[in-house]
């Protein structure tokens, strides 16, 4: 048999597929030039907060197969997931989320614990007063989010998440999962525009327009308005 | 301070006196310290541009390290490609997936043998902090609590880009260290920890003793365990339920005494099935079952909390109610009255009887059961149920089940192995030994699989509660008191995931180098006479480049042949079904993912089917979802095969290239699901009777490119490259051959069995979802080498290929869920067990539902399991090179294995 032959030839389709990387880049015209911007084969100085390209491949993509992260990413889709956050309205800032414990509920291993706020009444007032997630016991399921139905949790696409320390920082409070409904409106774009999420939107603007027009409203039966505080300090943003 | 030129004016400049201190204190070298701080910049520099991690990894998180490795994220930018088989030679630690207990002493002897300096990366929730499988009773709660951690990346899997991340915050940390380089003049302030002599940065292996003991702990725990804290911690809580066993549907009382009686008024039982059945199609099909109710219904079940029962069958396509009775009738006949009954449509056969009626149905019945698809358990509150599905490879989907009762009493349950008339049993029942305490008497060697010996509990008997246990369902109470979280941790009174039995006292014997896991497998082998020679037992494992995952050999060689293998495993096991029949049922859907993580939608389908099966027409997917189930399902065989290719290629010798080639084509697929359902391995895309989401605008369209344009041309690629190459023919050609009974035999499954020459495809064999609607061929073998196992691989990505296209083309619109999404699934009483064909072969879920918003029993058939009992079979008589690459080509995914 002809042995060594086909040794030689995995070494030819190595070298064939290498020097074919180069040149489709070179025919399209990318050349040596690096995606990931900057115009000299070495970034020398930081490029001042410009968002590095992502870099999107199908099925025609041929080349070179690299993404060069950090200088360049993969494209982020709309449901790619990290980890959830919560979400207030950017406008009044206003925490979606009434504390109703669904995601709690859904949660597979069990990593968000919640609990009421309460008004200077004692009662329970439906705010979360607490709010935790452990991102060490996670699974970025997304449940919590596909069943929580204010659209108050959703799931964060930010992965660059790496730390030195974990007891301190990694479970996450209130303060660590409240992004703004604009910032959502950003990275869910589709999402956002869905008609379930404006129905939701709708009726949320609805019930603060109710309760502004029932706070604006002089009292008329002083003795309820008391026991019902009529404009509820949102707890915690 | 001004310093101004007394020569030229002009020359002078006048320096902020605060910049010309920082100038001093961090730019310009002034004294010989400084100059040895810059010496470090250039050493850091060099240092965290060539990390050379350590070739190691555990779970979910090692296979996006290796696509970290591969061409697409290529870790070489950062100088980090050398994944060092040997801690010798690395300088980083990885640590990517769950650690397990079974793991933990050989990371730490790991990281003993690493030399400074040292780092450790812990990547993803798992090795940061026990993650989703942190209430499991083998999983450690978190790496740091043995090695010490420089960077934490969280997420679950962490993506490449985010492990890259990672890699570049190590970097910066080692751009900051100080004195890492010893030189003259600084021996005093040597701050790196490698320079002072007072730190040991040596880890005590821990013991796997009653349970993983930490030695530096080993005071602490044996006084904790003296006062029985453990015992009084679980005494306030409440205890999982145990259900009686499912009985006979016609008067109880009467079946097991009397069987003959219990014949004749068997018409009047197939006709209460049939009403059953047809009530159970019927939409309002309440006032149907209702009749059937009470005579299924005996004194005897006063636990059943749902009047509402699935419908009775084994699993999806089986061998029918007329054909069980007449099964039944022939083995009464044959063997006297009483050896059968029907209960849930299984056979219940006494113990004593097991092996007559098994050999009978093997061999003698009218369809032979030839083929034993799986084997499991359930603990119910009056027996230990072992049962058994088996099908005919000759005529396939007449599934059977037949089902055995033994005591119920922890290490009382006695039953005969069938080891003898299907090998295939091998493991399963030593698994059914090490999770419930069953002794199978006559087994070649009964020993514990998943967990050591000396481990304390039956983990899955209903009465062991886990060291994290805190209710027998989820959800649990609410950790939040006065405004601050707790861990589960705290809620253990060793502080940790750690129990042990009071009355353990042997703690003088737990000793830091004892293999407790692996000591007691080592192979027998076979004497060779003529040869002269010593044998050897080489232990192969678990942390080995070429075994696939945490998977450990014990190989006895004679020179470098073969001559016993035992496989040693357990190292990966993660508690998926203790913790499965505690999530309720949507729960376990993402827990699924992380099985298989290569096949992440394959695993999803099983159990979705599993549970639809028990939940009959209300979970009945619309025709979208089935389309997309079935697209999303080959993209997956496309991607698993694509890697197990490349890996066999790995395996053999061709170090790398053609993986790279295959993985390409994988992450294009992952990009699909990515977009569809959101992550590139944990898809948890599908739900009961359907799918989460639809398929976002422009998926088919991208789907369509790929499936149309590419895929065909890479298969090709690969085909041409590797298909008739010599390295592949030599290597490949006549090793590891399985016979076409030694395939049947051991229940191996999918393309090993395939192979072999057996065309049984349970998409062909018992066809699920709408895979009866596609044109595509059952690929088989003629040899059962390793170059069969191989092309079937190759040609199945064809079949995928085809069946996609055929899907695609006829993809409908329309709703993808047929009601409501609701996190509220109500899944009525009843057991079914599924099948799919995923990559890896038979994926079976067994779930066993109690009415109650959690699964019963929860049982997973894993293919990569039970395809390595052949392993030992195909590696006699070869070297210790094929074994490798015989491994590779039965595709085994750790997380599957051991679950």
């Amino acid at each position: 048999m002809d042995i060594g032959q086909h040794l030689i030839r995995g070494h030819l389709i190595t070298l064939r597929r290498f020097l074919l990387t180069f040149w489709v880049d070179i025919r399209a015209g990318r050349g040596l030039k690096r995606r990931g911007g900057g115009t000299f084969w070495f970034d020398f100085f930081d490029r001042n907060g410009e968002k590095p390209p992502t870099v999107t491949q199908d099925a025609k993509t041929a080349g070179v197969f690299t993404v060069e992260y950090p200088d360049e990413r993969l494209p982020v889709y709309e449901r790619f997931r990290v980890l959830p956050v919560l979400i207030y309205d950017q406008e009044d800032g206003y925490v979606r989320c009434t504390c109703c414990n669904i995601c709690a509920k859904v949660c597979p291993p069990q990593c968000i614990w919640m609990s009421k706020a309460e008004t200077h009444h004692g009662e329970p007032y439906p705010q979360p007063r607490e709010f935790f997630i452990d991102m060490d016991v996670c699974m970025n399921c997304g449940l919590c989010s596909e069943y929580c139905p204010f659209d108050a949790i959703k799931m964060d696409q930010n992965f660059e998440l790496s730390n030195y320390e974990r007891h301190q920082t990694h479970v996450y409070g209130l303060q660590d999962l409240l992004v703004s409904s604009e910032y959502y409106s950003k990275t869910h774009p589709q999402a956002w525009e869905s008609d379930e999420e404006i129905a939701e939107r709708n009726k949320v603007a609805k019930k603060k327009q109710q309760r502004l027009q029932k706070g604006l409203t002089p009292p008329a039966a002083p003795a309820a308005a008391a026991s019902k505080p009529a404009a509820p300090k949102p707890v915690g943003v | 301070m001004t310093t101004a030129s007394i020569y030229r004016p002009e020359w002078s400049t006048t320096i902020d006196p605060v910049l010309q201190k920082e100038l001093e204190q961090h730019v310009l070298v002034t004294n010989w310290p400084k100059f040895l701080d810059m010496i470090d910049t250039f050493y850091n520099w060099g240092r965290r541009s060539s990390l050379w991690p350590l070739g190691f990894g555990l779970a979910c998180c090692a296979i996006e390290m290796i696509c970290t490795a591969s061409s697409r994220f290529d870790i070489a930018r950062f100088g980090a490609e050398v994944f060092r088989g040997s801690p010798r030679q690395a300088d980083v630690m990885i640590v990517s997936g769950t650690v397990t207990k079974t793991m933990m002493p050989m990371i730490a002897r790991l990281y003993d043998q690493m030399p400074e300096p040292k780092y450790v990366i812990s990547m993803g929730a798992c090795a940061t902090g026990g993650g989703p499988f942190k209430e499991g009773y083998n999983v450690v709660s978190g790496i740091d609590k043995y090695l010490p951690v420089d960077v934490y990346i969280p997420g679950c899997p962490p993506t490449p880009q985010a492990l890259l991340n990672g890699v570049i915050m190590l970097q910066k940390k080692i751009d900051g260290e100080k004195g890492s380089l010893l030189l003259p003049g600084r021996e005093k302030e040597m701050r790196t920890p490698w320079y002072q002599e007072a730190l040991d940065r040596e880890v005590p292996v821990p013991v796997l003793g009653p349970d993983l003991i930490d030695l530096r702990l080993l005071e602490a725990t044996a006084e904790k365990t003296a006062m029985g804290l453990m015992e009084a911690h679980e005494a306030n809580l409440p205890k999982p339920p145990k259900i009686p066993a499912p009985q006979p549907e016609v008067a109880a009382v009467e079946s097991s005494a009397a069987p003959a009686a219990a014949a004749p008024k068997a018409p009047s039982k197939i006709d209460l099935i049939r009403a059953k059945s047809q009530a159970a199609t019927a939409t309002d099909g309440e006032p149907a079952a209702a009749p059937a109710e009470p005579a299924a219904k005996p004194a005897a079940k006063p636990g059943a909390k749902k009047p509402k029962k699935a419908e009775a069958k084994p699993t999806l396509v089986w061998l029918g109610d007329e054909g069980l009775k007449q099964l039944s009738d022939r083995l009464d006949q044959k063997f006297g009255g009483g050896t059968s009954t029907i209960v849930q449509a299984g056979l219940l056969i006494p113990a004593a009887k097991l092996i007559d009626v098994c050999l009978y149905l093997r061999d003698e019945n009218v369809i032979r059961y030839d083929y034993l698809a799986s084997l499991q358990s359930v603990h119910y509150e009056d027996c230990i149920e072992v049962n058994y599905q088996l099908d005919s490879t000759i005529d396939p989907g007449k599934v059977i089940e037949l089902r055995v009762r033994v005591n119920e009493a922890e290490g009382q349950g006695e039953l005969p192995s069938v080891v003898s008339i299907w090998r295939g049993a091998d493991f399963q029942e030593r698994e059914v030994y090490d999770m419930m305490g069953i002794q199978f008497t006559g087994h070649p060697e009964l020993k514990r699989i998943l967990m050591w010996d000396g481990y304390a509990y039956f983990p899955l008997r209903k009465d062991f509660l886990e060291p994290y246990y805190e209710g027998p369902t989820k959800v649990f109470d609410s950790r939040v008191e006065d405004g601050r979280h707790f861990r589960a941790e705290e809620i253990n009174p060793y502080g940790t995931n750690l129990k042990v039995p009071k009355d353990y006292n042997d703690w003088k014997s737990l000793v830091a180098a004892d293999d407790t896991k692996g000591k007691n497998f080592l192979p027998s082998g076979v004497e060779i006479s003529e040869l002269d020679t010593d044998q050897f037992i080489i232990s192969m494992g678990p942390q080995h480049p070429s075994t696939h995952g945490v998977f450990r050999m014990n190989l006895r060689v004679d020179g470098e042949t073969i001559v016993g293998l035992k496989p040693v495993m357990g190292y990966m096991h993660r508690n998926h079904e203790k913790i499965g029949e505690r999530n309720t049922f949507l729960m376990n859907f993402p827990f699924t993912d992380r099985l298989d993580y290569l096949t992440s939608m394959g695993n999803n389908f099983g159990y979705a089917l599993a549970v639809e099966q028990l939940m009959g027409d209300d979970a009945k997917p619309p025709e979208r979802a089935e389309y997309i189930r079935v697209i999303m399902a080959e993209l997956t065989r496309i991607a698993s095969h694509m890697w197990s290719i490349g890996f066999l290629l790995n395996d053999l010798g061709a170090f790398f290239t053609p993986a790279l080639y295959a993985i390409e084509e994988r992450e294009l697929i992952l990009d699909l699901f990515e977009w569809a359902a959101g992550s590139r391995m944990m898809c948890n895309y599908f739900r009961f009777g359907g799918v989460a989401f639809d398929l976002p605008p422009g998926w088919v369209e991208r789907c369509h490119g790929i499936v149309f344009d590419r895929l065909d041309g890479k298969i090709d690629e690969l085909d041409h490259y590797l298909s008739r190459n010599e390295i592949v023919m030599d290597r490949c050609r006549g090793i590891g051959v399985l016979s076409r009974e030694d395939a049947i035999n051991y229940s191996t499954a999918g393309p090993v069995l395939r192979a072999s020459g057996v065309a049984y495809d349970v998409r062909r064999a018992a066809p699920y979802s709408i895979y009866d609607r596609f044109d595509f061929n059952v690929i088989t073998g003629s040899k059962g080498d390793l170059y069969d196992r191989y092309y079937v691989r190759l040609v199945e990505m064809r079949e995928s290929v085809k069946i996609l296209k055929q899907a695609l083309r006829d993809l409908p619109d329309g709703p993808i869920l047929p009601g409501k999404k609701s996190y509220q699934i109500k899944v009525p009483a009843g057991e079914a067990y599924s099948r799919v064909e995923n990559p890896k072969g038979e994926l079976g879920y067994y779930v066993v539902a109690d009415g109650s918003s959690t699964a019963y029993r929860y049982h997973v058939r894993s293919p990569s399991f039970i395809n390595l009992t052949a392993l030992e079979r195909m590696c006699l008589g070869h070297t210790v090179a094929d074994v490798v690459g015989i491994l590779g080509s039965l595709d085994i995914v750790l997380g599957e294995v051991d679950r």
